[in-house]
């Protein structure tokens, strides 16, 4: 996968340390690089991954609740060429809150109203962060771990 | 919004299309801010499907939540069987011996083409047709008795187990595929002769609901969409699963974006799947039908993995984050049809609002799978 | 059991009168298009050719609850969707019916677990129901012996043999 080399050289040149990318095993883990990128400017990383032709597939939310913190994982996929890229980060559970990169790719609009409403993490700079799947009035935050009905 | 001529001498209205309506196919409401018969904005509401499906997996053993993975894309059920079977294998190292490998991609072609059916009929009912309704619905019958005759079930199947399939099929269910191949290739005909080159379809459809392909891209659709919109991507090319390899098969592609692209992405797909079906009959072989010694209670190591199938409206992905225990600890539910609705807003902007339902109808939606 | 026909018209009640109505009402149920989930697809397949609801007069499915009088609850009932089957219930003038098709209409079906946030359990927590068929989803012969039933609920007569098994 040469683009994969190609993106490996891009984030480690523009980010550094402050980003860990481990080489998987795709028939293991289900994608060709895993990045942790805690520290890291989630919009620049996505812009990054604009630029080359990647599309955003899913995000996901986590509840780490043991370690006092929440997960999100952003999927991309080059469609066609092949090429799947897993983005961890980690936020805050008292204070969930990261930047949004809803100008950046519009699927991210949906994903990450979804991911409020399920965990209550804040996507600074959204432009309509309301509930998408519960009823317009709901206050609770169903995925979490210490949500029960 | 600029402020032009039309702006200025009408006013916008906004009409609610739903949540209970024909032409929704399902439970999905619509905000439509219409300029006369023109949409200028058409914001989806969701959610009125809600079953709490990633809720509940963290409320369930990974066996009891085939129940669950049946009823998220009911219409294309085996396919994401075969997704959840596929993901739990591959976190839990559990092998997959051969004749069920061949028996799953039976299955799920045979569901797949089942799942066009069922879209052809709605859609060309959107577009005023009422009639290859009752077609498609007897060929489907004929695929849901061979289906109902292995896992027991005609629509909501629960037919994958961790390591195989949990029926075996015998030489009937052979002949009945073989039988039913030979009869939908000649309904594919009629279908040509009777809709696709149908004069009034095709002014419904030419040129209508243009998707660019940048579009499919910034939204993350997939399945017939993307193709219609000429991107080459399938999973089962682009990241094989199963016995899809050893099987000659082509990805149909079509450049023209527009709702007709979609419509024939559909059809010949099913022509494909009705090859591959043959050929995997051909070529079944002999053996188990379920790996041995996989546990009862299934307890995949700690870990998180990703497996993604094509499913019938796109591509369906599972993310398990494991704890080591019998339940799982997080599984996030990628859906094909939530990506793919959540383009309608930008995609419709200036449409009339009837060629907007030719559009919803060929993005192929199944509302509990953009729901959950 | 007493026979129980149709709801009383009016104040006055003419018998035989109102057997003639119950059985046309019986005989040409017109239910509203309303499949929510999976139980929509099978009321879909007993619409069509094969399972065809056309021989017991039902077939004219109407996508508006004013021009209906049968409300099939096909799936899932969600409480963001329930202040809607309750509008639509009460636009379907009288005298309606209702079949709750499927076990998630009838109790929730499989999406009940403690601590469940989103489902109503069943249709009758919102509205009186006639008839209930069990199943996930219940197979097209299974609706349409729930519309046999209804049809024997309005007339107070079962007019097509009972099936037996084998």
């Amino acid at each position: 996968m040469d683009f994969v080399q190609v993106l490996r050289d891009e984030f480690m040149g523009r980010f550094g340390e402050r980003l860990r990318i481990e080489d998987v095993d795709h028939a293991k883990r289900g994608c060709h690089l895993d990045i942790t990128a805690s520290g890291v400017d989630i919009e620049e990383a996505a812009s990054v991954m604009d630029g080359l032709g990647f599309t955003l597939e899913a995000i996901s939310g986590i509840d780490w609740p043991a370690e006092e913190a929440m997960e999100l994982v952003y999927d991309f996929n080059k469609m066609a060429e092949g090429g799947r890229i897993a983005i961890r980060v980690r936020v805050s559970r008292e204070r969930p809150e990261i930047a949004s990169i809803s100008k950046i790719y519009g699927g991210a609009n949906w994903y990450e109203r979804e991911a409020h409403e399920m965990f209550g993490i804040v996507f600074s700079g959204h432009p309509n962060l309301t509930p998408l799947v519960l009823p317009e009035d709901a206050t609770f935050h169903p995925l979490r771990k210490d949500f029960s009905a | 919004m600029s402020v032009d001529a039309t702006t200025i001498q009408g006013e916008t209205f906004v009409v609610n299309m739903g949540p209970q309506h024909p032409a929704t196919h399902g439970v999905l409401r619509i905000k439509l801010t219409m300029d006369g018969e023109y949409i200028m904005n058409a914001e989806p509401v969701i959610g009125y499907s809600h079953r709490m499906q990633e809720k509940m997996a963290e409320n369930r053993t990974y066996s009891q939540y085939f129940a669950n993975i049946g009823r998220i894309d009911y219409v294309g059920a085996m396919i994401y069987n075969f997704g959840y079977a596929c993901a739990v294998e591959r976190l839990a190292g559990i092998p997959v011996p051969e004749r069920a490998e061949y028996i799953r991609v039976i299955t799920s072609e045979l569901n797949r083409i089942a799942s066009h059916l069922l879209w052809f009929g709605p859609f060309i009912i959107d577009l005023g047709g009422l009639t290859p309704l009752l077609y498609a619905f007897d060929d489907r019958e004929g695929i849901l008795n061979l289906l109902e005759s292995v896992s027991g079930a005609r629509l909501t199947f629960s037919y994958f187990r961790f390591g195989g399939v949990c029926n075996d099929i015998d030489d009937d269910f052979v002949a009945g595929c073989r039988a039913f191949i030979s009869r939908m290739r000649e309904r594919l005909t009629l279908y040509r002769r009777l809709v696709t080159d149908n004069i009034i379809f095709r002014k419904r459809v030419e040129g209508i609901g243009v998707i660019p392909p940048e579009i499919c891209r910034k939204y993350g659709a997939t399945g017939p969409v993307l193709r219609g919109s000429g991107v080459a991507y399938d999973v089962r090319k682009d990241e094989p699963y199963s016995i899809y390899p050893l099987l000659d098969f082509d990805i149909p592609v079509f450049g023209e974006c527009d709702s007709m692209a979609r419509y024939r992405v559909r059809m010949e797909e099913m022509n494909q799947s009705l090859r591959m079906i043959e050929q995997a009959l051909d070529k079944l072989p002999s053996g188990p039908f379920m790996a041995e010694k996989v546990p009862r209670i299934l307890k995949p190591p700690k870990g998180d993995c990703y497996f993604n199938v094509e499913g019938a409206r796109g591509s369906f992905g599972i993310r398990i984050v494991s704890d080591g225990t019998e339940i799982p600890y997080r599984l996030k539910l990628r859906t094909p049809c939530f990506a793919n609705l959540s383009l309608f807003e930008e995609a419709s902007r200036g449409m009339l609002l009837a060629d907007s339902l030719a559009l919803l109808g060929s993005l192929d939606l199944c509302i509990p799978d953009v729901d959950r | 059991m007493e026979k129980q026909t149709s709801p009383p018209s009016a104040l006055i009640r003419f018998a035989v009168l109102d057997k003639v109505l119950a059985l046309g009402r019986a005989n040409s149920l017109w239910p509203m298009t309303f499949g929510l989930a999976c139980c929509a697809l099978e009321m879909m397949a007993t619409g069509a050719s094969r399972f065809d609801i056309s021989r017991f007069g039902a077939e004219v499915f109407r996508p508006s609850p004013r021009q209906a009088d049968l409300m099939i609850v096909s799936g899932t009932i969600n409480k963001k969707m329930a202040p809607a089957i309750l509008t639509l219930y009460d636009q379907i003038p009288e005298p309606k019916w209702v079949i709750a098709h499927g076990n998630c209409a009838i109790s929730g079906g499989p999406f009940v677990f403690p601590g469940q946030y989103s489902v109503v359990e069943g249709a009758d927590k919102l509205f009186p129901v006639d008839v209930y068929i069990p199943g996930c989803p219940p197979r097209p012969e299974a609706l349409l012996e729930g519309i046999l039933k209804l049809e024997e609920k309005i007339t107070g007569r079962r007019r097509w043999p009972i099936v037996e098994g084998g």
